[in-house]
């Protein structure tokens, strides 16, 4: 028996957290999926984003690099210029601790 | 009640207690003259080797916790990497320091002590600040 105790914390920490996520959700309305955005002038992403019980805030990447931590759910984050060629920007939604908890949406734009 | 939550609650309370050990005990120890009993500095000591070690540990902790839930680590960049990655060298520096001052303060001078207490405050009070850089630049 004492062997199942943490086996069992293990997964109801697991499947907590699996299950509370599908309360979130993430919408990137801007840019668009599949833009052509410039590469000399900075883009704005506008964003909303529903935590669900388990997120905090969310992250904002591009290129799977972390680019921005953003505390508000829903308004508009700057990104740098991008350089020629395609790139993924993507929003994950993320706990008190940073740790993304499996909630996103990525799009993909090119530049140039 | 979350497990999750209670479990990032539980480790936060041994990683503050951790943080509370090594700079308060550092800090009465630096306060002390030379001449205090020696019995009471090892005491202390222990109190500072015990305190990295919860930092540590509960610092393993809070990344286990987030690995367990979601399979990932948390996400970190910039000026909290950097944080992260002084206060995990303050710990590893502060336990050898106060291991050493167990293992070997009998063959020390007044003034040798008095700097190894020096540098135990200076490591915990860096570390708790890089703490405060970690949770607000991450």
């Amino acid at each position: 028996m004492t062997v199942f105790k943490p086996l069992l914390l293990i997964c109801s920490l697991a499947l907590s957290g699996a299950a509370l996520a599908q309360d979130a959700s993430v919408m990137i309305s801007s840019p668009a999926d599949g833009a052509k955005l410039s590469t000399t002038a900075p883009t704005t992403v506008t964003y909303e984003v529903v935590p669900g019980p388990k997120g905090d805030h969310v992250h904002l990447y591009v290129d799977n690099g972390e680019a921005k931590v953003l505390r508000q759910l829903k308004g508009t984050a700057t990104v740098d210029a991008l350089k020629a060629g395609p790139h993924t920007i993507c929003i994950k939604v993320v706990d008190k601790s940073h740790t993304p908890i499996g909630v996103e949406k990525c799009i993909k734009v090119t530049a140039g | 009640m979350d497990l999750q939550d209670l479990g990032y609650a539980l480790t936060q309370v041994v990683h503050n207690l951790g943080a509370v050990s090594v700079t308060g005990a550092a800090a009465a120890a630096r306060g002390l003259k030379l001449a205090e009993p020696r019995t009471a500095q090892r005491v202390l000591a222990a109190w500072v080797l015990g305190g990295w070690a919860a930092q540590a540990a509960s610092g393993v902790s809070f990344g286990a916790i987030s690995y367990l839930s979601y399979g990932r680590f948390p996400d970190i960049h910039g000026i909290a990497i950097g944080a992260l990655m002084l206060k995990m060298a303050c710990a590893a520096a502060g336990f050898l320091v106060a291991a050493l001052y167990l293992a070997r303060e009998a063959g020390w001078s007044g003034p040798g002590r008095q700097r190894a207490w020096t540098v135990q405050l200076a490591l915990a009070l860096t570390a708790l600040a890089s703490a405060a850089f970690l949770r607000w630049f991450s």
